[in-house]
């Protein structure tokens, strides 16, 4: 008989087996009848002599089924039956469910997308960086994965005497704008050297790669576009290749397209990648070190050994340029770490905050569960009774509690989809161009693999307890109703172990997003050291064609201001080298006059060249001497300079620097200048960052033609920022405004400030919720025990107990409840925010004020969550609660 | 699932007697319990349900084929046969329950001296 024919024959083999067995009990009750016994006696003798016809019946089915298949079958009907009979249990735990599945899938796809998920390059793992560390950089913690640029001509010497790498490439971040593509825009762009998309092992999708001849400066100019801005900017143009676009003042071909997945999250934002065509002092000083390097690890190297043999070479050059190289160290990290460096402290805290709201989910479920459970002892007797193994009730409980995990989990990846594209959506433009990564963030398989364990899991979590505690209840099956009116129990006990755990979890989340919320406070609240409100900045670039020199410039600068100066709106207009808070900026190596120093030892400190009125107009204060002065630092005025206070205390041990002269050493022909004022220091780099020793040079002396200008308006900054665009287009249509933001957009999207606002919001939308399901854990035990125990009370009450002696009795519960969570949650608190502790700021991973305040504020709740059920305890009438019985 | 009576035999042990037991002669359910009972002198304790999925079992296994008929007794009872399959399983079970018997009789007897 095959399986099929079995299959189908099967209602007919089930209905011989009943006959047979029927006919058996029959002939039986004959023949026992025949022998004289009355046949009611003969009848239930016979059943005797036979067992358990039922499980017979069924073991004789059992026969011909797939019985796992068929048991899960039958489990997940009756399962559906139970879970429809009961739509409002059923609801709130799919909802509880889906919360906690749906925010850890959501925060699971950014982490995948930015911390797992291979770089899409050939190889990523074997790609490195190289940095070269100055003397006073040597030793810091984490500053090689901060700094990163080596200088050309030791580019070109790594490239030639190392064998550890099959490849080195270099590349830096430029802005070109770009005319011929509709209106003229600023656009990001990136110019390499020309091996470099080979050394990542990336193919363009269109047209071809640099080649070499590229990169001279009477070379063709040439330019690959990202596929972004084909899709953009270009429109899809299939003949793309060899269409001319004109960057800045330059005519340049297109040659090719790159591939969809390409990504650079070090220049994130790029539109635009040429060969570097790089200027005389770039090329040939080596003490300039403005170039990225990136180098991909020759087969069978380790980076160990290519270390090693780069620190040989390094000493070489130490020993052959004493003066620029003879205290310079290379680094190399990984370009993965690199890339994901800054955002993975933050996920990996968001993903462990995320798990504990699953947790806490599965324990309120698995509470929902217990006490449904013990309402359906009587079913799981009966079936027990009728023949129900162990397993059987065991999986019946497995197939209901997995359903509803399911169920949570289809109305999670829901959640999640959304929940993603919010955490996205949080994340500013300028922040999201560093990390293209998380653009990627989307269901995928990865995802949905998660997903599926996560469902697995909780499903398992929440369901075995009951599970077990059902088919270990059978035994004591005949205490049943001595248990009954006494709150004790194992059950009662468990389902109190499980909310202390989850106002414990609840805990640890409170206090980590208390503590991000106090860092979030501290960035905010720090002083940057300048007025940072009604302000105003952006940059200009000034083409070389249009403005060749330093004259040109200032002309610029001059006319420039003057017009804005003369806006209603505006307050004052200053420039500046370096955008405050943005991280960027120059550093220069120096020497004070009188403190000899070994060559190539000298200290480095940043460099700003500013405008004279640029204190004033950012409000940052002069300590001592004077400011830049339109007479006294003219074009042809000696060479002065303004240090800051951190400066003069880094370097001068206190002393008064006014009058102290300082020399710059890149070149020979460098004079000492002199000290001239002395400013308060300001947070440069960021919001979260020490105040350094800064430098600064009047910008007509040290003239550029990448202008940064702050503009102090009125009370509403982005509404002058159209007049401003205006004038510059009045003076020169050629010029567009780069990057215009308010200085408040400025620190909004500060990685200082944004990485801990991010986590902020998120860890503490996590606590809330997690406090809200604990809460509702919290009454529901209270609330059952309450109602266990009407008997109980009702006694007491009839007894002479008061009315507040309920009251507290049952509030009593609820507290030690309370305070076990707490103590734990404090003590696991105390080890977890350690592993925060990088995102913290002007907060003690300890803060006591943080962990005190949280515990009250949990136990104010608790006390609240607890006084209804407590009411409704004070007012059982004792008439009543003995009737029940 | 299994009920413990059964476990007081070796597994395998109730569809060998059933299938020596049929072999001699078809029976149905009933006669084949009342059959395995007298001959063991009720040595055996075995409930007589046990004896349904034993059945059920052989049948799948197609050892055994059953057909409706009616009893001397005028009952419809369903009669069990032994197919050649089942002949030569039994066969095989049997010499294997030999050896396993004399394995297990001298290890006894070497205790015993």
């Amino acid at each position: 008989m095959s399986w099929l024919k079995q299959l189908f024959s099967r209602r007919r083999l089930y209905g011989d087996l009943s006959e047979e067995i029927q006919g058996h009990l029959d002939e039986r009750v004959e023949e026992l009848v025949g022998n004289g016994m009355a046949r009611k006696e003969a009848e239930s003798a016979a059943r005797r002599q036979f067992g358990n016809v039922t499980l017979t019946k069924e073991e004789g089915r059992d026969v011909w089924r797939w019985s796992f298949l068929e048991n899960l079958l039958s489990d997940i009907r009756y399962g559906l039956r139970v879970l429809f009979a009961n739509p409002s249990f059923s609801i709130v735990a799919i909802l509880t469910i889906a919360l906690g599945i749906g925010a850890n899938t959501a925060i699971f796809s950014v982490v995948y997308a930015a911390l797992i998920r291979p770089l899409p390059y050939s190889q990523p793992e074997r790609l490195i960086t190289l940095t070269e560390l100055r003397p006073q950089q040597a030793g810091a913690a984490d500053v090689s994965k901060q700094t990163w640029d080596s200088s050309y001509p030791d580019y070109l010497d790594w490239t030639r005497q190392c064998k550890s790498f099959q490849a080195l490439a270099g590349f830096s971040g430029d802005g070109f704008v770009l005319f011929g593509a509709g209106e003229p825009e600023p656009v990001a762009g990136v110019q390499t050297t020309i091996n470099f998309f080979s050394t990542l092992g990336v193919k363009p999708f269109l047209g071809r790669d640099f080649v070499v001849g590229e990169d001279i400066a009477q070379g063709p100019k040439v330019a690959i576009l990202s596929y972004g801005s084909w899709i953009r900017r270009f429109g899809e143009d299939p003949h793309i290749l060899g269409r001319t676009i004109q960057l800045d003042d330059k005519s340049v071909t297109i040659i090719g397209v790159l591939p969809r997945a390409f990504e650079f999250a070090p220049r994130g934002n790029a539109e635009i990648w040429v060969p570097l065509h790089i200027q005389n002092d770039l090329v040939t000083r080596r003490s300039l070190r403005w170039m990225p390097v990136i180098a991909r690890l020759a087969d069978g190297t380790a980076q160990r050994q290519a270390q090693a043999e780069l620190n040989s070479i390094t000493a070489n050059l130490a020993a052959a340029y004493p003066q620029e190289n003879g205290a310079i160290q290379v680094a190399m990290v990984p370009l993965r770490e690199r890339i994901v460096g800054q955002v993975q402290p933050v996920l990996l805290v968001l993903f462990g905050a995320v798990g504990f709201v699953l947790l806490i989910a599965c324990a309120n479920v698995m509470n929902l569960f217990l006490v449904r459970t013990a309402g359906r002892r009587r079913e799981f007797h009966i079936r027990s009774a009728l023949g129900a193994g162990r397993g059987r009730l065991i999986s019946q409980l497995l197939a209901e509690s997995l359903m509803l995990a399911s169920a949570g989990g289809v109305v999670g990846l829901i959640l999640a989809e959304w929940g993603t594209s919010l955490l996205i959506a949080a994340i500013p433009d300028t922040l999201l161009a560093f990390t293209p990564f998380l653009r990627d963030a989307h269901t995928n398989l990865p995802v949905l693999a998660f997903l599926g364990i996560a469902v697995i899991f909780t499903g398992i979590a929440f369901g075995l307890a009951p599970a077990l505690q059902i088919s270990r209840g059978q035994e004591s099956e005949t205490l049943k109703e001595q248990t009954r009116a006494s709150a004790g129990g194992v059950r009662t006990r468990l389902r109190g172990v499980l909310v202390v755990a989850e106002i414990a979890f609840s805990m640890v989340l409170l206090v980590g997003s208390a503590l991000m919320v106090k860092s979030l406070a501290a960035v905010l609240n720090r002083d940057p050291g300048f007025d940072a409100r009604n302000l105003l900045t952006f940059s200009v670039n000034l083409p070389p064609a249009a403005y060749p020199k330093d004259p040109d410039a200032i002309r610029f600068d001059k006319e420039f201001t003057e017009r804005l100066s003369a806006l209603p709106g505006v307050a004052g207009v200053a420039s500046n080298s370096v955008v405050p808070l943005t991280g960027n900026g120059a550093s220069i190596r120096f020497i004070i006059e009188g403190q000899p120093v070994v060559k190539g030892h000298e200290n480095e400190c940043n460099i700003r060249d500013i405008s004279n009125n640029y204190f004033s107009v950012m409000k940052i204060p002069l300590r001592s001497g004077r400011v830049f002065d339109d007479s006294a630092d003219s074009t042809t005025a000696p060479q002065h300079v303004i240090v800051n206070e951190a400066w003069a205390k880094q370097y001068l041990n206190g002393q008064d620097p006014i009058g102290k002269r300082v020399k710059f050493t890149y070149s020979p022909k460098e004079n000492f200048r002199e000290i001239v004022g002395v400013v308060s220091n300001t947070a440069d780099a960021g919001l979260d960052s020490p105040e350094e020793p800064s430098l600064f040079l009047p910008f007509i002396q040290d003239t550029n033609s990448f202008i940064n200008y702050v503009v102090r308006t009125g009370n509403n900054p982005a509404s002058a920022m159209g007049e401003v665009r205006a004038s510059l287009h009045a003076i020169d249509p050629q010029l567009v405004l780069i990057q215009p933001f308010t200085m408040d957009q400025v620190i909004a999207q500060s990685p200082s400030v944004f990485l801990r606002r991010y986590p902020s919001y998120l860890i503490g939308s996590f606590a809330a919720l997690a406090l809200i399901l604990a809460m509702i854990g919290l009454y529901g035990l209270v609330s059952y025990s309450v109602s266990q125990r009407t008997r109980e009370l009702g006694i007491r009450i009839a007894l002479g107990a008061q009315r507040k002696d309920i009251m507290r009795l049952v509030l009593g519960e609820g507290a030690r409840l309370t305070t076990l969570g707490v103590v734990f949650g404090l003590l696991a608190a105390l080890g977890l925010t350690q592993l925060m502790r990088s995102l913290l700021f002007g907060v003690n991973a300890l803060d006591p004020v943080s962990f005190i305040s949280v515990a009250v504020v949990l136990a104010l709740v608790a006390v609240v969550a607890c006084y209804i059920p407590a009411r409704r305890a004070m007012h059982t009438d004792p008439a009543a609660a003995l009737r029940y019985e | 699932m299994g009920n413990d009576e059964q476990r007081d035999l070796f597994p395998g042990a109730l569809e060998m007697m059933i299938l020596r037991t049929l072999k001699r002669q078809p029976l149905h359910g009933y006669a084949l319990a009342q059959h395995i009972k007298r001959t063991s002198n009720d040595l055996l304790q075995i409930e007589e349900g046990s004896l349904y999925p034993a059945l059920q079992r052989l049948l799948k296994e197609e050892l055994v084929k059953a057909e409706w008929a009616t009893s001397s007794t005028n009952r419809r009872v369903r009669i069990y046969k032994v197919t050649a399959a089942g002949t030569k399983h039994l066969e095989r079970e049997v010499s294997r329950f030999e050896r396993m018997l004399e394995g297990i009789t001298r290890v006894l007897a070497r205790g015993e001296s």
